[in-house]
């Protein structure tokens, strides 16, 4: 095989989708959770996945990391096929409950999942701590944290192991406004930094921080663009009345 | 008090708990479930059979007591053999041959004879129902053959030294029942947590696996379990005098049972088995979905392992239907391992105590395995 010029892989690596939903279907019983999703996520950017409660998103983001297996179809990250155990080092999920140990010190937590990932070394959890503001909370137990420090605890063990990749189910749910600001303010540090996020969120004042949205409700994803072009498209000033304006569309307002 | 307040109160606690399926049917069936296996195996446990082996002695009247002793025996549905001397008759009880040895003096009818009593020594309580049995008719033969005074019976085992301690034949079997349910319940909580709390799922997204999971937990709870049961051990075998200080009078701490074999290899076997249940604990916490719900699998899991392992009830005296049950109980094979070795004094060359070892490892390799299955991907 004749090696590429390292230009035209670095070229080709920027043009090769982060994350690929191909003909993703989850179905429980009678409840198809994902109904055939189909989509491409460029490096880089953040995409924020919108619908209602119970609209399939926590469903997508468990197929996408392979911690759900799909009924039919397959989903991609960086290029290797889910459920691969070896990518999700790659990856950085935040779930919806804090999933952190109480009883352990915010240090511990944080060592706890960089350990999991395979990461070495202190400075990577000082890194993630710092991020989130809590360095100087080190040697405190979990459980005495305040809800918000608590999450933002849950969002530095997803980014001890610098995931290219990161999941955030329902980051802000919880979270004061002030807060709140400062998670989107280290989403864009990190997408900057070349990661790839994908936030779910009920809350439609959000959506703007995205660089591009994703509509799903009852297990579809029936819109996607910017927050300005969804807008235009339904034809609204008010994201989520756009919303509803493409369920009916798409008449999946059942 | 507010009559209104506490309706509410009262109704919520009925409409909770009339929701929570499993408790109710635990609330109702296992007082059932329990009171009626023990009265099961109480009611319907098989009279010990008894095999005795008599050796006659040298005594002119030897032959006639023994004779005598045969036919009363004999008539009581015991099956009696014979044996040419004392050692005979031991080797005869350790061959597992016979369960009651006596052996009549060869000063038969003099003054100050002794005829003597020998039985296993490992099953401490089985073994006194037995000779309770053949000690009645033997006082009642020699009686009427002798037509003079009682010789005196003095009982020897052949493993270990009948005692007359009452805690020694409960020590060993106590030792690692306890430490089976202390370990259960721990990890059984903890895992649920994890399981609840969504740490599992997080660490599902690691590239973790579910065999590391599992095995660390399972060191992590076996350190605990070890520092338990070494603690558990000098507490039931040590005795510290503490010298009388002032007006307190001198006292002793620890139970001071008396071990015939390693403490080292008693506390291997209780670790084999604390491993095990800490499997147990992790494999059960998936049909859990709160720590009241591990609590109910007590009666279910733990209390038919104290009932049919051999630590109340002989499992040589347990109902014939229940006696397959018995080797499916983890406990049984450690009650029977700490009994080599607080009685027989086993060490690690004794084949009954390898074969327990090897049974403990298997089933806390066999419970690990299904335990990580549990911790699947698709519903963590």
């Amino acid at each position: 095989m004749v090696p590429q010029p390292i230009a035209e892989v670095e070229r080709e690596a920027a043009a090769r989708p982060a994350i690929r939903a191909v003909d993703l279907v989850k179905v429980f019983g009678p409840i198809r959770a994902v109904d055939d999703v189909t989509f491409d996520l460029a490096p880089g950017r953040i995409y924020g996945l919108l619908g209602p409660n119970g609209s399939g998103k926590t469903t997508l983001i468990r197929l996408l990391t392979g911690l759900a297996r799909p009924t039919s179809g397959h989903a991609e990250v960086l290029g290797v096929r889910m459920p691969s155990r070896a990518n999700l080092a790659r990856i950085g999920y935040m779930t919806q409950s804090d999933g952190i140990y109480p009883a352990l010190t915010v240090g511990e937590n944080a060592s706890f999942y960089a350990a999991a990932y395979g990461v070495t070394g202190e400075a990577p959890v000082l890194d993630a701590l710092t991020l989130v503001d809590l360095a100087d909370r080190t040697d405190s137990v979990t459980a005495t944290l305040s809800g918000g420090q608590r999450r933002r605890l849950s969002l530095a063990c997803a980014l001890t192991h610098r995931p290219p990749v990161l999941f955030l189910d329902e980051p802000t749910v919880g979270v004061d406004p002030q807060l709140r600001v400062q998670f989107w303010g280290h989403f864009r540090t990190l997408a900057d930094g070349g990661a790839t996020i994908v936030v779910s969120s009920h809350v439609m004042d959000e959506a703007d921080r995205c660089d591009e949205l994703l509509f799903v409700r009852s297990g579809r994803v029936i819109a996607r663009g910017t927050g300005r072009e969804l807008r235009d498209r339904a034809g609204s000033d008010d994201l989520e009345q756009a919303f509803l304006a493409f369920a009916d569309e798409n008449g999946v307002a059942r | 008090m507010n009559a209104r307040r506490l309706r509410a109160i009262f109704r919520r606690v009925v409409s909770e708990f009339r929701r929570d399926h499993r408790s109710i049917a635990l609330l109702f069936v296992a007082p059932i479930l329990m009171t009626g296996l023990i009265a099961f195996i109480v009611r319907e446990g098989q009279a010990l059979s008894v095999t005795v082996v008599l050796v006659d002695g040298s005594s002119p009247i030897g032959p006639v007591v023994s004779g005598g002793l045969r036919s009363a025996l004999e008539a009581e549905d015991i099956t009696v053999v014979a044996a040419a001397d004392e050692p005979a008759a031991r080797a005869a009880i350790t061959d597992g041959d016979a369960d009651v040895g006596i052996v009549l003096p060869d000063d038969l009818g003099q003054p100050g004879a002794a005829i003597t009593a020998i039985t296993n020594g490992m099953d401490p309580i089985g073994e006194a129902t037995q000779l309770g049995i053949v000690s009645a008719i033997l006082v009642e033969t020699a009686t009427a053959a002798l037509d003079a005074p009682l010789p005196s019976v003095e009982h020897v085992t052949a493993y270990g030294v009948p005692t007359d301690d009452p805690i020694a034949p409960y020590a060993p079997a106590i030792v690692g029942f306890l430490a089976y349910f202390f370990v259960y319940i721990l990890t059984g909580i903890s895992f649920l947590r994890e399981r609840t709390g969504g740490t599992l799922e997080r660490l599902m997204a690691t590239p973790v696996t579910r065999g590391e999971i599992v095995t660390g937990y399972t060191l992590g709870f076996t350190l605990f379990a070890g520092l338990q049961v070494a603690l558990l051990m000098i507490w039931s075998l040590g005795t510290i005098r503490v010298p009388s200080i002032g007006p307190v009078p001198e006292f002793a701490i620890g139970l001071g049972v008396a071990t015939a074999g390693n403490p080292a290899i008693a506390f291997l076997v209780v670790l084999l088995l604390a491993v095990g249940a800490v499997s147990l604990g992790i494999f059960l916490s998936t049909f859990a979905r709160t720590e009241l719900q591990v609590v109910q699998f007590i009666p279910l899991v733990i209390v038919p392992q104290f009932l049919l392992s051999g630590i109340l009830f002989p499992i040589s005296g347990l109902p014939e239907v229940l006696q397959p049950l018995v080797g499916l109980m983890p406990v049984s094979y450690a009650v029977d391992g700490l009994r080599q070795v607080f009685i027989a004094g086993a060490d690690l060359t004794s084949a009954a105590l390898q074969l327990d070892l090897v049974v403990l490892a298997a089933i806390a390799v066999f419970f690990g395995l299904i335990a990580s299955l549990t911790i699947r991907r698709d519903v963590a």
